[in-house]
């Protein structure tokens, strides 16, 4: 620790005692008052929300070709927003899991909300596969359930794995979220001052007093919990990559696409993650507990994993060439020239140039700089998406029956919709709940001998 | 109203786990300690028994995807068999995806759903709650109850033993 502190910064700064860790934590969430730009920024994703109910009564009273898709081009931005929102809640269970089973302790001021991003992500993204069918009300179909038209679903179906994944992926990362809060629920019910907010967050913390024996079972089974989510968050994203491997569209039925999605799913959820620190840790002065040393490392996550996915990009192009097929090899230099060039080299530039310059110490400690370049990946990353769910499809094996994807008002009616929810769900989480681990803060400030 | 034990309160770890371990010299054995976080010296110390919590991950874990295997098996071979072009029924590796994914879930559940069972949570009250000095989180302490059903536990012998091990205050908890 001491010598990694000599070139990097701390993990906390300053000197804190376990009051003061708590009270500021959690006055943020029981003195209900919020600065004025809070609730204007809340105010603004709530128009959003309106958005996004707008956009999906209009979709499911017109049908999915109001957005856009026609044959061809029958995936459109419904799977990509889907693949986009994925990868961003991955970054979460990223920073929850593996960095907890790695001993990481620079992750405990983040890991909070970093795992309530991965459920809203996920909330979200699983919004999108349901919008995308023609028929939304018959999602249930997916499910093997008892009913009277005597199906099951198609297990062979990598849609089918999908919604398995989805909805294991989304059950177990709550889990995973409320049984970390337990222990900040107790302290919250402790020092709430209200009779309604004792009994809300005495309700939540189910009587948790913080014993020896219940904490040393508890360790054990959130480690255990950790190591399973680990393979579980690679398992969602290779199986939503096998959603298109297992097409034989050009551009789709490529093997390197599993760890590819992974590696972008990583990506996108740092810029994620970064998008949100920044704000929150400069509204509500946590800079001594979310310190440059998160945002530092955060940055780096970023840079690997991109550098992964330039290597996806460059080996996806090599096969194509490599396969000698005429249609993998003219569907790559359509996706680089054709109609859609202007926003594939935008992806490169924004995915692999702009990402090169975290290499600098100097841009990954400028806060108003790292979050500019997060946006961008965010923006990056989402194009991403969007070009390898359209450009297979839309220069297929018949010359004859090429076609585009048009963009039309309700594709970003309902993506924007539902970065507005996600944001105005990250809004409600902060206001409700401790957004940052009080318990794991606390015993990193007592190991870092900072606890007075 | 009856005894539960006594309460005391410590300021940092440190002396929690000195008087944890003073207090097992001295033969007790009905002890709990209450901290705002994990102390793992505790464990040593008031010898916490090894959870068996893992086997139920692991049973959980394999219970899900037997049964999500079966209930696929069944579906494919008993309930429903397509035959399509001659391809097996059985056609276990895209089977085995979803298996794993209710091995995950089932494994999640029993983990959750088992720790909280044995630390019987959630649970409406407990005598600990009764004492004045204890709140969880307000004052970022620590501390260690001594249970009158103790053997070793004398009423003011017991007190006098804190206190000397350095608790700031020491108090009766009613049951």
């Amino acid at each position: 620790m001491a010598e990694a502190s000599a070139n990097s910064p701390a993990v906390l700064r300053g000197r804190h005692d376990s009051r003061e860790i708590s009270g500021r934590i959690g006055s943020i969430v029981l003195n209900g008052r919020l600065p004025r730009h809070f609730w204007a920024a809340f105010f603004l994703c709530f128009l959003l929300v309106l958005l996004l109910l707008y956009s999906i009564t209009y979709l499911i009273a017109v049908g999915v070709g109001a957005y856009g898709i026609n044959m061809p081009v029958v995936w459109g931005t419904m799977i990509s927003n889907f693949v986009w929102w994925i990868g961003i809640g991955h970054a979460g269970t990223l920073i929850s899991a593996v960095l907890l089973l790695l001993r990481q302790p620079w992750r405990a001021s983040i890991n909070r909300f970093a795992e309530a991003m991965t459920l809203f992500a996920v909330a979200m993204a699983g919004l999108f596969p349901i919008l995308h069918l023609g028929r939304p009300w018959f999602f249930y179909w997916l499910l093997p359930l008892p009913n009277v038209h005597m199906h099951w679903p198609q297990w062979r179906s990598p849609l089918v794995w999908d919604f398995a994944a989805i909805a294991t992926y989304a059950t177990v990362s709550l889990l995973f979220w409320y049984m970390g809060l337990l222990p900040d629920l107790a302290v919250l019910r402790d020092r709430a001052s209200s009779k309604p907010a004792q009994l809300f967050y005495g309700i939540l913390a189910l009587g948790w007093r913080g014993s020896a024996y219940h904490w040393a079972r508890y360790q054990v089974v959130y480690f255990l919990l950790a190591a399973l989510a680990t393979p579980l968050v690679v398992s969602v994203h290779s199986i939503v990559s096998l959603d298109f491997t297992f097409a034989i569209t050009p551009g789709y039925h490529s093997t390197i696409f599993p760890p590819y999605f992974v590696a972008g799913a990583l990506l996108s959820g740092f810029a994620m993650v970064l998008t949100i620190a920044i704000p929150l840790r400069w509204a509500f002065s946590v800079e001594d507990l979310i310190t440059l040393r998160h945002m530092d490392n955060a940055a780096k996550l970023m840079i690997a994993a991109g550098m992964v996915v330039a290597y996806g990009y460059v080996s996806e192009a090599f096969f194509a060439w490599y396969s000698g097929k005429p249609y993998e090899r003219a569907m790559m230099a359509q996706r680089a020239l054709g109609p859609y060039a202007t926003l594939f080299w935008t992806m490169i530039g924004l995915n692999c140039g702009v990402l090169q310059l975290l290499w600098f110490r100097r841009v990954r400690r400028n806060m108003p700089l790292l979050f500019a370049i997060a946006i961008a990946i965010n923006i990056g990353m989402w194009i991403e998406r969007y070009i390898i769910v359209v450009t297979g499809p839309s220069r297929d094996y018949l010359p004859s029956s090429w076609g585009e994807q048009s963009l039309t008002w309700l594709d970003f009616g309902i993506l924007f919709g539902s970065i507005g929810t996600f944001f105005a769900l990250v809004f409600l989480f902060i206001r409700i709940l401790p957004a940052i681990t009080i318990f794991e803060v606390e015993e990193l400030a007592e190991e870092e001998g900072k606890l007075k | 109203m009856s005894l539960y034990g006594l309460m005391a309160v410590f300021a940092d770890p440190e002396a929690l786990v000195e008087a944890a371990r003073g207090m097992r010299e001295r033969g007790y054995r009905r002890m709990d300690a209450f901290s705002p976080f994990q102390v793992k010296e505790l464990e040593g110390i008031l010898a916490i028994p090894k959870t068996r919590l893992p086997w139920a991950v692991l049973a959980g874990g394999i219970a899900g995807a037997a049964l999500v295997y079966a209930l696929l098996w069944y579906s494919v071979e008993v309930d429903y068999p397509i035959n399509v072009g001659g391809r097996p029924l059985h056609s276990w590796p895209p089977f085995v995806v979803i298996a794993f994914e209710a091995g995950i879930m089932g494994a999640a559940f029993a983990g959750f759903v088992g720790v909280l069972a044995a630390n019987g949570l959630p649970r409406y009250h407990h005598p600990v709650f009764n004492a004045e000095s204890f709140s969880y989180a307000r004052g970022g302490k620590f501390y260690l109850l001594i249970e009158a059903a103790d053997p070793k536990y004398r009423k003011g012998v017991t007190k006098g033993q804190l206190t000397r091990l350095g608790a700031e205050t020491v108090e009766e908890v009613e049951a």
